[in-house]
C-alpha cells in the first residue's frame, strides 16, 4: 500500500507504520459503521466565503 | 508577578520596560541552557521595543495592559525577518516575510516579544524532546518532560523568564505543557483565535492561545488576540466581550458538571484526589456541583486522531521525501496518515459532527465541566510508558486522553494547577466550557484562584 502511494518506507520503519494503524483502524471501522447517510462530514465548502 | 501587577508597576514608574526586558534576557541567559525552551532569542530587537514602550507611555500613549510586558511565542507561529522553524529541519532556515495574525495583535497591545519557543517537532507530540533543537526540560525538574507541543512556552512561563507565551493546541498541545510546568494555559474556542501565520498541523483541529502565571493574565492575552481574521478561513465572527474577569468574582450558582464516565478512570492517585480538593473548593465557594454522564469520549478520541493522521500528513506530504530530516516519531505518524484511506478521514469528520451534536445536549444541564488535564504528572524525560490504573500505557496516548477530544469538539478549556505531587510536580483541572464561553470558563478558574487553588510559584533554579 506504501509503495502504490508513492511512499519509500523502509522495511524496518513499516513496524512502527502499521502496528499502530491496524490498532486504529480496528477502533475507528466500528464506530463509522452506523453512520446514516445524511451524516455530513464537520468540514464543509461554503460558497460565500470566497466571494 | 503577574501581568497585572507589572503594567501597575510600569505605570507607577517603580521600574521601566526596558529594566523590566533586560531583566527577562538576563534570565534567559542564565536559565535557558538549562531549560533550553528557546530556539530564538530577539533581545536587541526586544530592547528596542521596549524603548518604544516606555516612550509611548512616557507621552501619554497607552496601549493597555501589556504594554511593554515581555512575552514570547512558540516558534510556529510566523515573525516577520525572524527565523521561524516549527521546531524541524525541514524550516530551520525558514525568514517569514510578514507576522502572524497573533504576532501583530500583541505587538499593536504594546507586548515586548522576546523571541521563539521550542516546542515538540512540527507541534506533532507531546514531550517536546526535539531531536534537532535539543529538549526542552521542566523548571520544576530538569529531569522531566514539559510536555508539549507548546513545551518551551511551558517552560519560559514556568521559570518566570516571560509574563505570557503564546502555544498552539490541535490535540492538547497548550494544556498539556500548562498542566506539567504549572502554569494557566488557554484553549479557546475553534475560530475565536487566528490561525493566520502559523504552521498548520491540522486544519480542523489547530487553536491557539496563552500560558499564563493566572488566570486573569490569560484573559488579558486573550482580549488582545481574539476576534475576527479575514485571512483565516475558520475565523468566527462571533462578537468578543471582554474576557477579564472582575475582582471578587463569584461562582455562587453555577452548575458544574462532574462526569461519572471516562474522565475520573485510569487517574494517578495524587492527580485525582488534587482535582476532586478543587472541586470541592468549587462547592464550598457555593458552585453546584452535578454528576454527569457524557458522550462517548474515548470514540472520540479515536475520531480525533483520525482527522489528525490525515491532515498533518496532507500538510507535510511534499516534504516526505526528505525523510532524514524528520524525527522518528514525527515520520511515523506522517506515515501513517499517508496510509489512512480517505473513506476514513471523512467517516471521521461525520462522526465528528454527531459527536459534536451528543455533546451540546450536555450544556443544558450543567455551564461547565470540571475534569483533569492529564491523568499523570510530568513523565521523566525518554520515558515511553506510564503505569496508570494497574495498566502500562504509551506515555502519548495516555497524556493526551482528556484533551484530545476537546479539540475535536472545538470547545474552549482552561487548564490551571490545582496542587503538587509528593514529588513536587504539578497536577492540573480543566475546566471545559460551551462554545465561545470563554469569559465564564475564566471567571471560574478567577474565582477558584481567589478562593485558593493553585500552587505556589516554581522554585526555579533553586531545585
Amino acid at each position: 500500500m506504501a509503495k502504490a502511494r508513492g511512499l519509500e518506507v523502509p522495511d524496518r520503519d513499516m513496524d512502527r507504520i502499521a502496528g499502530p494503524l491496524e490498532t486504529l483502524e480496528e477502533a475507528f471501522r466500528p464506530l463509522a459503521k452506523d453512520l446514516k447517510a445524511e451524516d455530513e462530514p464537520a468540514t464543509g465548502f461554503r460558497a460565500e466565503e470566497t466571494a | 508577578m503577574t501581568i497585572r501587577e507589572a503594567a501597575e508597576s510600569l505605570r507607577a514608574r517603580r521600574f521601566s520596560a526596558v529594566e523590566l526586558t533586560a531583566s527577562a534576557i538576563a534570565r534567559i541567559e542564565r536559565y535557558n541552557p538549562k531549560l533550553n525552551a528557546f530556539i530564538t532569542v530577539t533581545a536587541e530587537r526586544a530592547i528596542e521595543r521596549a524603548r518604544q514602550a516606555d516612550s509611548e507611555l512616557a507621552a501619554g500613549r497607552d496601549r493597555g495592559p501589556l504594554h511593554g510586558v515581555p512575552i514570547a511565542v512558540k516558534d510556529l507561529f510566523a515573525t516577520r525577518g525572524v527565523r521561524t522553524t516549527a521546531g524541524s529541519r525541514v524550516y530551520e532556515n525558514y525568514l517569514p516575510s510578514a507576522d502572524a495574525t497573533v504576532v501583530e495583535k500583541l505587538e499593536a497591545a504594546g507586548a515586548v516579544n522576546l523571541g521563539k519557543l521550542n516546542l515538540h517537532e512540527l507541534a506533532y507530540g507531546i514531550t517536546s524532546a526535539n531531536p534537532h533543537f535539543g529538549a526542552v526540560r521542566n523548571p520544576w525538574n530538569t529531569e522531566h518532560s514539559p510536555g508539549g507541543s507548546s513545551g518551551g512556552s511551558g517552560a519560559a512561563v514556568a521559570a518566570g523568564i516571560v509574563y505570557a507565551a503564546m502555544g498552539s493546541d490541535t490535540g492538547g498541545s497548550i494544556r498539556i505543557p500548562a498542566g506539567f510546568c504549572g502554569t494557566v494555559g488557554l484553549k479557546p474556542t475553534y475560530g475565536r483565535v487566528s490561525r493566520h501565520g502559523v504552521f498548520p498541523l491540522a486544519y480542523s483541529l489547530d487553536h491557539m492561545g496563552p500560558l499564563t502565571r493566572s488566570v486573569r493574565d490569560a484573559a488579558i492575552v486573550l482580549n488582545a488576540i481574539a476576534g475576527h481574521d479575514r485571512r483565516d478561513p475558520a475565523s468566527s465572527r462571533h462578537p468578543v466581550v471582554d474576557y477579564v474577569p472582575d475582582d471578587g468574582c463569584g461562582i455562587r450558582g453555577l452548575r458544574v458538571g462532574f462526569p461519572d464516565n471516562f474522565y475520573f478512570e485510569r487517574l494517578d492517585g495524587e492527580v485525582e484526589s488534587a482535582v476532586r480538593g478543587a472541586i470541592a473548593r468549587a462547592e464550598a465557594l457555593g458552585a453546584e456541583v452535578k454528576p454527569v454522564v457524557v458522550p462517548d469520549v474515548a470514540a472520540l478520541n479515536v475520531v480525533a486522531r483520525v482527522i489528525l493522521l490525515a491532515e498533518a500528513s496532507a500538510v507535510m506530504e511534499p516534504y516526505l521525501d526528505k525523510r532524514d530530516q524528520f524525527g522518528a516519531d514525527v515520520l511515523a505518524l506522517l506515515d501513517q496518515g499517508c496510509l489512512l484511506p480517505a473513506v476514513d478521514y471523512v467517516n471521521a469528520q461525520r462522526l465528528r459532527r454527531r459527536m459534536q451534536r451528543e455533546f451540546a445536549r450536555l450544556w443544558s444541564a450543567v455551564d461547565c465541566l470540571f475534569i483533569p488535564t492529564t491523568p499523570n504528572t510530568a513523565p521523566a524525560i525518554g520515558e515511553t510508558t506510564i503505569r496508570l490504573g494497574g495498566r502500562e500505557e504509551d506515555v502519548r496516548l495516555a497524556t493526551t486522553r482528556l484533551v484530545r477530544g476537546i479539540n475535536a469538539l472545538g470547545l474552549p478549556a482552561l487548564s490551571m494547577p490545582c496542587g503538587l505531587s509528593a514529588s513536587g510536580l504539578p497536577i492540573s483541572l480543566q475546566i471545559v466550557g460551551p462554545p465561545f464561553e470563554e469569559a465564564l470558563i475564566l471567571k471560574i478558574g478567577a474565582a477558584l484562584e481567589d478562593g485558593g487553588v493553585g500552587i505556589p510559584p516554581c522554585p526555579f533554579p533553586s531545585r
